[in-house]
């Protein structure tokens, strides 16, 4: 599986491929984008199979990054997974809206991000299954 | 009509208004007025341009105190402080990073060779004993090297406050910046046209050290 990590801090992006690793992902097959603009040239270039993004980035943000990959053909139906320090009720609810397919709040456990990630596959597959 | 004025202008007519209020010469009561609405304009300026001269001073001596405090001896110096351990913390966590990496395979591989001893040799020997212990211990660090690994994101959420105080700064230089050359502008007793733009640090930082900052 293709994974695509996108945070600013390249301390971040290092501790999320370190979980991934952890829980089973292959570690040449995640890249990383230190903005959404970035993220946004190689999710078009390259396919990806879940974008792990962070909210607050220069350029271009984890939020706009989503509602650019909402809006674009090709890139639409890519499960996104928000990992943020912004927990502020508003902007969940505008990730939501936007279509996020997972959020979680920094800092967070392996043990979190494998919940959020078995449920985004889960629902993943009951909608494949149901289309 | 008198009466009306009066209550607008919320004070009496001057005796000289209102004789010509009630007069027929038309032009003589707009010069009259002419005059009276210079006065006013003429105090309003004067009261405007104490307050500038008195802006101006506090400037100065705001950018005298902050030329002054020596470390850091400017604003730009004290957001490069901030940048600084900004990326001292960050290859720090860097380096603990780079430390767990290198030890967790070493951890695996303990735990898995610890397997193969145990799985080769019968219970109660010392070599499975002491294979046990080995994977009960690699198995710890395993989970204590991923949890240091995770403990790592202070730096992230850190370095996230150091960053938001880094552009409150700017800001603040920012305006400052644009009240110096405000209260220049009008103590040279020049119009403070369109508002003035700094384009680069360099160029604000020069413009601050013509105002002693």
């Amino acid at each position: 599986m293709k994974i695509l990590v996108v945070d600013d801090f390249s301390t971040m992006r290092r501790i999320v491929r370190n979980l991934l690793v952890e829980l089973g992902f292959s570690n040449p097959l995640i890249q990383e984008a230190d903005d959404g603009e970035n993220a946004l040239t190689m999710l078009r270039a390259n396919a990806f199979d879940l974008v792990v993004t962070d909210w607050n980035m220069p350029n271009m943000t984890g939020i706009d990054l989503l509602r650019a990959i909402r809006a674009e053909p090709a890139l639409k139906g890519m499960p996104v997974l928000m990992v943020t320090a912004e927990n502020n009720r508003d902007q969940i609810i505008a990730a939501a809206q936007a279509g996020v397919n997972g959020y979680i709040v920094k800092p967070f456990t392996a043990v979190t991000l494998q919940e959020k990630l078995t449920k985004i596959f889960e629902r993943l597959a009951a909608s494949g299954a149901t289309a | 009509m008198n009466a009306q004025v009066s209550t607008i202008a919320g004070e009496p007519l001057p005796q000289e208004l209102h004789d010509l209020l009630n007069s027929s010469d038309g032009a003589a009561f707009e010069q009259a007025l002419d005059v009276l609405v210079r006065q006013r304009e003429q105090r309003m300026f004067r009261a405007l341009g104490l307050l500038a001269r008195d802006l101006h001073d506090a400037v100065r001596r705001l950018g005298g105190d902050l030329a002054q405090e020596g470390v850091p001896g400017s604003v730009a110096d004290a957001r490069q402080h901030l940048q600084d351990v900004l990326e001292m913390s960050s290859q720090a966590a860097h380096r603990t990073l780079d430390f767990a990496e290198r030890m967790r395979p070493q951890a695996e591989a303990v735990a898995e060779n610890a397997n193969a001893v145990i799985d080769g040799t019968a219970e109660g020997d010392v070599a499975h004993v002491l294979a046990k212990q080995a994977q009960s211990f690699a198995n710890e660090c395993r989970e204590g090297l991923a949890d240091f690994v995770v403990a790592q994101s202070w730096q992230d959420l850190a370095g996230q406050r150091i960053k938001k105080v880094v552009n409150f700064i700017g800001s603040v230089e920012h305006s400052l910046l644009e009240l110096v050359s405000l209260t220049g502008a009008l103590a040279n007793g020049e119009a403070a046209a369109a508002p003035v733009k700094v384009t680069s640090q360099d160029e604000a930082d020069r413009l601050l050290s013509e105002f002693g900052f």
